[in-house]
């Protein structure tokens, strides 16, 4: 699914975002806790959860919970398709500058 | 915070650099820091124990003070890595907290094992295999450690470190225990300072 300037809709929100860009630093294989994750972009428990299902549904993250009680973990990784998803927009939106730069306008 | 379809292609644009940065900064281990910690314990450690025994006739060892320079030197340089590595992992799970967990258990075995055979050779072999073993062997074993931590991380300034550092070790073997001090202070201590540098310009773009 793209949106009228080609950008994936599903990523291109500022949360959900940072939450690609974060995820895609790590190394294939590895995984992040929800708390980190929450820690590093500074966002509410709440409104992290609904940004990964959104991710989820899209087949960009995949989110394992393990243990249980006080070792209860949510672990959150970028998925494969995930990946490509990003590698996508981030060169979609560098044509849209590219563009932008030699039109000399403002894209959206 | 914007949301949705609000942004921009520039914000969107900014919103990634902001989180490369600080993902990097908060999720990856830096190389730099681990590079100069290491680097300082060979140059300015080895360097004292090197100063010690030049002009020592016949050869009688570092002094205890050198020694010492180089424990605490060694003693800072892990508890920075410590500190930099368990703040970087925080959270993170998976294959490669794994692969780094066993090239750390490898480098504290092989080093504990060279201990062990310091103490065994001291009486029986020459004072020039002895100081092989004491000094340039923990620069062969450093070497290899860099070598296989390249592997994970698919660093190539690692690997050419750690080569650097195999051949520069290897090369102790022809050498007197002066000149093997020497080396590992300067060939030693002197390429981690330069690859933390090589690291910090590399990556300069990303901050």
């Amino acid at each position: 699914m793209t949106a009228e300037n080609g950008l994936d809709p599903v990523i291109h929100g500022a949360v959900r975002l940072r939450v690609m860009v974060t995820l895609a630093t790590l190394r294939d294989g590895d995984n992040l806790s929800f708390t980190r994750l929450q820690e590093l972009l500074g966002v509410t428990p709440g409104n992290l959860i609904t940004h990964l299902r959104k991710l989820e549904d899209a087949g960009y993250v995949t989110t394992v919970k393990s243990g249980g009680g006080v070792n209860a973990r949510t672990s959150v990784s970028l998925s494969q398709q995930g990946r490509k998803a990003l590698d996508t927009y981030t060169a979609v939106l560098r044509q849209l500058l590219d563009s932008a730069s030699t039109n000399g306008t403002r894209p959206h | 915070m914007l949301e949705d379809q609000d942004m921009s292609a520039q914000e969107a644009a900014a919103v990634v650099q902001d989180a490369r940065v600080r993902a990097r900064r908060e999720l990856v281990i830096s190389a730099p820091l681990v590079y100069t910690a290491w680097g300082l314990v060979w140059l300015l450690g080895y360097g004292a124990m090197w100063l010690s025994v030049r002009g020592q006739h016949p050869y009688s060892g570092p002094s205890g003070v050198s020694v010492a320079v180089v424990f605490v030197l060694a003693g800072f340089a892990v508890a920075a890595v410590v500190v930099i590595v368990s703040r970087a992992a925080a959270g993170i799970d998976g294959q490669s907290v794994r692969y780094r967990n066993i090239i750390l258990r490898t480098y504290a075995t092989g080093y504990l094992i060279l201990l062990c055979a310091q103490i065994a050779i001291k009486s029986s072999v020459s004072t020039r295999t002895y100081a092989f073993v004491a000094f340039a062997a923990p620069l062969l074993l450093g070497g290899l450690t860099y070598i296989l931590a390249s592997a994970l991380g698919r660093n190539r300034t690692a690997f050419v470190l750690g080569a650097w550092l195999v051949i520069a070790s290897a090369s102790c073997a022809w050498q007197a225990p002066a000149a093997i001090l020497a080396t590992c202070a300067l060939a030693g201590g002197g390429a981690c300072l330069l690859a933390a540098v090589i690291e910090t310009r590399l990556h300069a773009h990303d901050r």
